[in-house]
């Protein structure tokens, strides 16, 4: 299970595992995305590589515009997979 | 503990329910437990997207043995592949030059101790072993 939700202030929040069988879903909401943004990861147990695609695909069409996703709280696990994806280089992480 | 599951990606809610029964049952710590649905999960999603061939439901295994968390998958009646033996990924890539997807099998390779891949009569075997030394088991 995965659910996206949008704050007052704008910011994302993800929740649940960000796995293949939601990929399709979430880039289709991510492609809404004009400016950057900040997601909040507190609430995301789980990623696989397709969720890190989506990020990916996300950061490189916001990058075109001079904008940019933040990520913050994400969790020990997550932050091993960014690591290992050297995706820790290519996104700003708090 | 064996299972077997319809070859989609709308089955891998029943294998990362597979793998958290199995977790709680062994008392596998949350390290290891999420090392095992990575792998289940990228493994599984690659026969589901390149062994096309195959019709058949594949079966995920889980076992402890000699303080290590075994997975195998099992994909039948397939062709030939060559399952995870690409070039590893350039993690060092500016993001502009960064494709997208190819990660899978090197964050698999990454987080577990051996992957060994066996293909024998139309039947590919990939086995992931993680082990649980130091870890609460």
């Amino acid at each position: 299970m995965f659910e996206m939700s949008r704050s007052d202030s704008g910011h994302l929040a993800f929740r649940g595992r960000l796995d293949a069988s939601q990929a399709e879903k979430t880039r289709a909401a991510l492609e809404e995305l004009r400016e950057s943004c900040i997601i909040d990861f507190s609430g995301l147990d789980y990623i696989s590589s397709a969720g890190l695609g989506v990020l990916l695909a996300t950061q490189k069409r916001l990058s075109e515009s001079g904008h940019r996703l933040r990520l913050v709280r994400l969790n020990r696990h997550i932050r091993d997979v960014f690591h290992i994806a050297g995706f820790d280089r290519v996104f700003e992480i708090e | 503990m064996e299972q077997r599951f319809k070859r989609s990606l709308d089955a891998l809610e029943a294998v990362f329910d597979f793998v958290d029964r199995f977790a709680e049952v062994h008392r596998i710590d949350e390290t290891a437990a999420f090392t095992a649905r990575l792998a289940a999960e990228e493994l599984f999603t690659n026969f589901v997207r390149h062994n096309t061939g195959g019709g058949a439901d594949i079966a995920v295994r889980l076992d402890v043995t000699d303080n290590a968390l075994v997975l195998a998958l099992t994909d039948f009646d397939v062709d030939p592949v060559d399952f995870g033996r690409g070039a590893a990924p350039d993690i060092d890539l500016p993001l502009e030059k960064r494709p997208i997807g190819g990660l899978g099998i090197h964050l698999v390779r990454s987080m577990v101790d051996s992957l060994t891949y066996e293909y024998t009569g139309r039947t590919l075997h990939v086995t992931a072993v993680k082990n649980l030394e130091d870890m609460h088991v």
